[in-house]
């Protein structure tokens, strides 16, 4: 009824709102009248539904909610509206399993919904089904429907007689046809006995049309080949009239080999074969059956499988054929997209780089793919025990055997999946390491069908990862023995590794698990942080962390033993690909030591350079092109300029220095030595004049020397400069006092030893005075006493004797003094003897005239005894001038034979007695000694000279003596 | 004093064992040449004078020559401190003892310096033995008087120690000139009492008369006088 119903719309909605007005009347609501628009569903295309759908469930959701709300009248209102969308909802269902209108899934085959979970849409259409054929139309439609591939199977479908009738089955999306192919196509049991049926009673052509009833298409020929029959959509499908079939394309007829105007609607690669074939079935009477292609209308080469059988007289002769083609396309281009498929699977088994088996759930090998044969060289027979079970002695290394069976057993067993690593056994007998993993396949019961396993070499996984892990403990026990403390950041800044030398010295207990790891590093960090860091560290820290630079920074951390040391901490970002900070790696180096050795450092340095800024020198310091590096604090302040204060353009800063700070007249030296010093590296030393801030020249001592390292290459001048103005200035009084002195000395000495001699005479004539008036008492005393006065000429005696030792002792100084003579001038000795006595002529008023004959020759002398003797000469010239108060000294020298003869010439009164004035102690001046003439005629003489006095005739004396040329032997000695 | 310093002194080897008489003059010479000290020595002995020398005042000084009565021959030219510094070291430390200077060449400015310090006598070797035998008496003589004025003077102060406070004081009184009952009156006494202590005050200082109590009070130190006025 629903059948009819279906095909025709207006009676569905007749009939709809017919119901529905029954159940408004039943119900006396007006609900009911809503009844028709169940009917929509009948018009109801498409997107329409979806909406029909929903509104019916909130419907029915609503009614269903109010009833269940409300009690009394609203409720029964809601039931009967409730029930009456019900009835809608089931209308709507009916119609809507109809494919024709439910265009928004694809076609299914059978008009029933494929996707659910049986495959096969209604169980009364299921049921239909042969329930061997089952499961392979289950997978079929399954498969169509989800990949959208046609499929065409066969499967037997009950009949309502309950008999099975062979059906073939193609769903391709948008279609599906199901032809009953039973009395034409059948298996091997009942095949074509319809046909042979109406073969052996009625003609060809007959059976033709029987067939064209049954499938649509069908045609006949005769005995010959020639074509009788073909359904018109055939002819119209491939564009061909039965003139166009049967047309003789040559010589000869189909029979004898020539070829039909069928032909040309056949692929060219199956036209022979389905020409030889039919002739030989023409002439034997085989039934014709063959595959191939034929050209539709379309000019598409469409796969058909052909079928035809003879139809024979009572004698059993031949009268002609009857067939029918079916399009196989579809099913043929399955086919072989499946063969491809199994092909390529099979070759990806084979070809994977897995050994791949399968046993069934007993255990029992079923199956090893080609590499698994390959590479360990078993078959199925070997890894077969004579039970059928598995045996794996021949497989796994003999370590492995008992653990690999035992896992075996107990997966094979209790189903849970298998997997094993051990070492497999290869076909040319070595052992490599091998991961096996099984699972099962389980049929709806849960019971194991198959096990499925896959072998996967892991030799260089393992042997991998066997190194890595020696890798990673070498590593692990590198960064713990690293005398450094390594850590590690997560990118918020959470510590999250530290190695074993920094717990250790954190002093962290790692039995405490309540916490994490992190947690813990988190806090013992922040516990051993000097409180004094903390703050900058952490600030650092973060900004670092923010921002991405790497952290570096000293802080003080606690050691276990709770004693804060520095640390010098650093931390890099580690990045990845794109810039974004996967981590941070950091470490620790307690430079503790290395600070306080620093700190001692800095303190010895700052002394040292306190040391230098305040010795009272000037200290500098040049690179070893001799430009100044470093000035002292005193000389900067001395010169009043810095280092790069001079820098000039053009010139270096040495020179530039140079010049600004170096006496003129001192530079060209200075720059001569310095750089001479700076190219052999010899120490430096001058005295030189340096400019002072205020424009005063000071004069300095300079030193430098060169500092070496331990090469010997100079790396540093090291320079300091004293100022010895005030000792320059010393040395200067005390040279002119030490002139003064000694010429005072010099002009003096012959007083000097006048007054000593006479002191050293006088004292034995005091003596003997005293002596001789005690003896002379002696002798007159009543009575006189003898012994005494015996004893007193004794000590006149002997002090008298003593007094002329004195003077023998005068002469011998004059005398033992050859030694001293060296060869010089006479007029140098002169000159400086004018020199001397310069002040005293100046007070006098005498000038002193000195004329020297040029080319005198050199004379041994004692030239300070001669120069006494010339002093004397002329201070007693002078004094002879002294009443004059004027006049003139001349003094004049020449070569006289074999010596040389001075004159000293006076203008005074003359002498009265000129031999006279050489005699030891006469004088003719108030307070003279009379012993300078005697000393100077002893000295002349004892150089082998002669002295002598002259008046002159007009007036005034001169004094003559005469040296040697050729120095001898004195003649007193 | 005197008598004190002695005390840290050796005694002088003399020549003639004459130490025990009572102070007779002692020439002392100090000169650094030894035939000159000898040659002075024999002419003192030869005139009768008792005569010790040394060869430098250093050598003068170790001993107690200087408290004998007598006088000094020097050299004033001498190694280490010279005749000049002897004179100069005797007159701050209050010795009176006369000196005759005897030098080989004498300037004027040494020969003034020498006089002005109270040197007897300046002369020059070689000298003439009487000159110098003159020159000797009469430091001799010189020091005896300056000896027996000390030794009153010595006499007086001894004496004063004797005079009890109120003899003192009226001796004070008297030799300021004053009369019997000025005294009297102005001490609270009688005259009589003034004239009592007046009479033992001059019997206790050996005196004879009012004139001879005013001599001894003048030559007393100037210290003890006004000690006493007090």
């Amino acid at each position: 009824m629903i059948a009819a119903l279906r095909r025709t719309p207006a009676a569905l909605m007749v009939v709809t709102l017919a119901v529905g007005l029954a159940a408004c009347w039943s119900t006396g609501t007006l609900f009911g009248v809503l009844a028709p628009l169940g009917a929509l569903f009948l018009y109801a295309r498409g997107y329409w539904l979806l909406p029909l759908w929903i509104g019916l469930l909130i419907a029915f959701a609503a009614s269903a909610l109010v009833a269940l709300l409300y009690p009394g009248a609203i409720r029964d209102a809601a039931l009967s509206l409730g029930a009456f969308v019900a009835v809608a909802a089931c209308i709507g269902l009916l119609l809507w399993s109809d494919p024709s209108r439910s265009g928004r899934w694809p076609a299914a085959a059978q008009r029933r919904e494929p996707g659910q979970q049986d495959g096969l849409g209604p169980v009364s259409e299921h049921s239909a089904i042969h329930p061997d054929d089952r499961p392979a139309i289950a997978q079929a439609a399954a498969y169509a429907f989800w990949t959208g591939v046609p499929q065409v199977t066969s499967y037997r479908l009950r009949q309502p007689d309950g008999s099975y009738h062979w059906t073939e089955l193609r769903a391709e999306p948008g279609y599906g046809v199901s032809v009953d192919v039973d009395a034409m196509v059948s298996r091997p049991d009942d095949r074509w006995t319809v046909a042979e049926s109406l073969g052996a009673t009625v003609e060809a052509v007959k059976a033709a049309k029987v067939i064209e009833s049954l499938h649509g298409k069908a045609w006949a020929f005769d005995a010959m080949g020639k074509f009788t029959y073909v359904t018109p959509a055939a002819q119209v499908a491939i564009d061909m009239a039965l003139e166009d079939l049967n047309r003789r394309l040559g010589e000869r007829e189909f029979i004898d080999g020539g070829e039909a105007g069928w032909m040309r609607g056949v692929h060219p690669d199956d036209v022979d074969r389905a020409a030889s074939t039919l002739r030989h079935c023409l002439k034997t009477g085989e039934p014709w059956n063959i595959e191939y292609r034929m050209l539709r209308a379309t000019g598409q080469y469409v796969w058909h499988r052909i079928s035809a059988r003879p139809t024979r007289d009572d004698e059993g002769r031949i009268t002609g054929w009857f067939g029918t083609s079916i399009d196989i396309d579809v099913y043929k281009k399955t086919e072989a997209a499946l063969r491809a498929r199994e092909q390529h699977l099979e070759q990806l088994i084979d070809t994977v780089p897995a050994m791949i088996w399968s046993m069934t759930g007993a255990g029992h090998p079923v199956y090893l793919n080609r590499r698994m044969m390959e590479v360990t060289g078993a078959t199925t027979e070997t890894v077969t025990a004579p039970d059928g079970s598995l045996t794996l002695k021949k497989m796994i290394h003999p370590d492995f055997l008992d653990l690999a069976e035992r896992t075996f057993a107990k997966s094979v067993m209790t189903g849970v999946p298998y997997a094993i690593k051990y070492l497999q056994r290869r076909a040319d007998g070595s052992y490599r390491w091998t991961e096996t993993r099984a699972e099962a396949l389980r049929d709806e019961a849960g019971k194991i069908i198959r096990w499925y396993g896959v072998s996967v070499d892991i030799h260089d996984l393992i042997t991998t990862q066997t190194e890595l892990h020696l890798r990673k403990q070498e590593l692990t026990r590198l960064v713990d023995l690293v005398p450094s403390f390594l850590w590690r950041l997560t990118p918020a800044g959470a510590p999250n590794f530290f190695n074993r030398r920094f717990i250790d010295f954190l002093g962290l207990d790692e039995g405490n698990h309540e916490q994490s790891q992190t947690e813990q590093y988190a806090a013992a960090l922040k516990a051993a942080l000097h409180p004094d860091d903390a703050g900058r560290v952490w600030a650092e820290l973060h900004d670092c962390l923010n921002s991405g630079r790497p952290f570096a920074m000293r802080y003080r951390l606690r050691r276990h033993d709770g004693v804060y040391r520095w640390m010098d901490g650093r931390a890099e970002p580690l990045l990845d690909e794109d810039g974004s900070i996967i981590q941070w790696h950091g470490l620790s180096h307690d430079i503790d030591d290395q600070l306080r050795v620093e700190d001692a450092l800095r303190e010895s340095e700052q002394s040292l350079r306190q040391l230098v800024e305040t010795l009272p020198a000037l200290i500098y310091c040049a690179a070893p092109n001799g430009d100044p590096i470093y000035r002292s604090e005193k000389l900067r302040e001395f010169l009043g300029f810095g280092l790069g204060d001079k820098d000039e353009d053009g010139s270096t800063r040495l020179a530039g220095t140079l010049e600004a700070i170096i006496h003129p007249d001192d530079l060209p030296d200075v720059k001569e030595r310095y750089g001479r010093s700076l190219a052999t590296g010899s120490p430096y030393a001058m005295k030189h004049r340096l400019r002072r801030a205020d424009g005063a020249f000071r004069w300095v001592e300079t030193r430098t020397a060169p500092m070496r390292n331990v090469e010997g290459e100079i790396v540093q001048w090291n320079g300091i400069c004293f100022e010895i103005e005030d000792q320059v200035r010393a040395q200067e009084a005390l040279t002119l006092t030490q002139e003064r002195l000694a010429r005072a000395a010099q002009a003096a000495s012959l007083a000097e030893l006048s007054a000593s001699i006479a002191h050293e005479v006088n004292q034995p004539l005091a003596a003997v005075v005293a002596n001789s008036h005690a003896c002379q008492r002696w002798l007159t005393s009543d009575p006189p006493n003898l012994e005494r006065a015996q004893k007193t000429v004794e000590r006149i005696i002997r002090d008298a004797n003593s007094a002329a030792d004195v003077v023998g002792r005068v002469r011998a100084l004059f005398r033992q003094t050859v030694e001293a003579r060296s060869l010089c001038q006479l007029d140098t000795i002169l000159y400086e003897a004018r020199d001397l006595m310069s002040e005293e002529a100046t007070r006098r008023r005498i000038r002193i005239e000195i004329n020297v004959e040029a080319g005198l020759p050199p004379l041994a002398l004692d030239r300070i005894q001669i120069q006494q003797v010339l002093v004397n000469l002329i201070r007693n010239g002078m004094e002879a001038m002294e009443s004059a108060q004027r006049g003139a000294l001349h003094i004049q020298t020449m070569r006289s034979g074999a010596f040389v003869r001075t004159e000293v010439r006076d203008m005074g009164e003359g002498i009265g007695a000129p031999d006279k004035v050489f005699e030891p102690f006469f004088s003719t001046k108030s307070n003279g000694m009379g012993m300078g003439l005697a000393i100077s005629r002893t000295i002349v003489e004892a150089h082998g000279g002669r002295l002598w006095a002259e008046n002159n005739e007009d007036g005034g004396a001169t004094f003559l003596f005469t040296l040697p040329v050729e120095a001898k032997a004195d003649h007193d000695r | 004093m005197i008598m004190d310093r002695s005390l840290s002194r050796r005694p002088i080897p003399l020549p003639v064992q004459r130490q025990a008489e009572a102070k007779q003059p002692l020439v002392i010479i100090v000169d650094d040449d030894a035939s000159v000290q000898e040659a002075l020595s024999e002419l003192m002995l030869s005139a009768g004078f008792e005569a010790v020398s040394f060869s430098s005042t250093q050598a003068l000084l170790e001993t107690d020559a200087l408290d004998w009565p007598g006088c000094l021959i020097l050299d004033v030219r001498m190694p280490g401190s010279s005749g000049l510094d002897l004179q100069r070291h005797l007159t701050t430390t209050g010795n009176p003892k006369p000196i005759i200077f005897l030098t080989g060449h004498g300037d004027i400015p040494m020969t003034v310096q020498a006089m002005k310090a109270g040197a007897v006598d300046f002369l020059t070797k070689p000298v003439r033995d009487q000159t110098l035998l003159d020159a000797v008496n009469a430091a001799i003589g010189l020091d005896a008087a300056r000896r027996a004025e000390a030794a009153k003077i010595k006499g007086y102060v001894e004496r004063l120690q004797t005079l009890t406070p109120r003899e003192r004081e009226i001796m004070h009184e008297v030799t300021r000139g004053r009369l019997n009952k000025q005294i009297a009156f102005d001490l609270g006494i009688s005259e009589v009492t003034v004239k009592l202590h007046r009479g033992n005050l001059m019997r206790k200082m050996e005196v004879a008369s009012i004139g001879e109590l005013i001599r001894a009070w003048e030559a007393l130190p100037v210290r003890m006088r006004e000690t006493n006025a007090a």
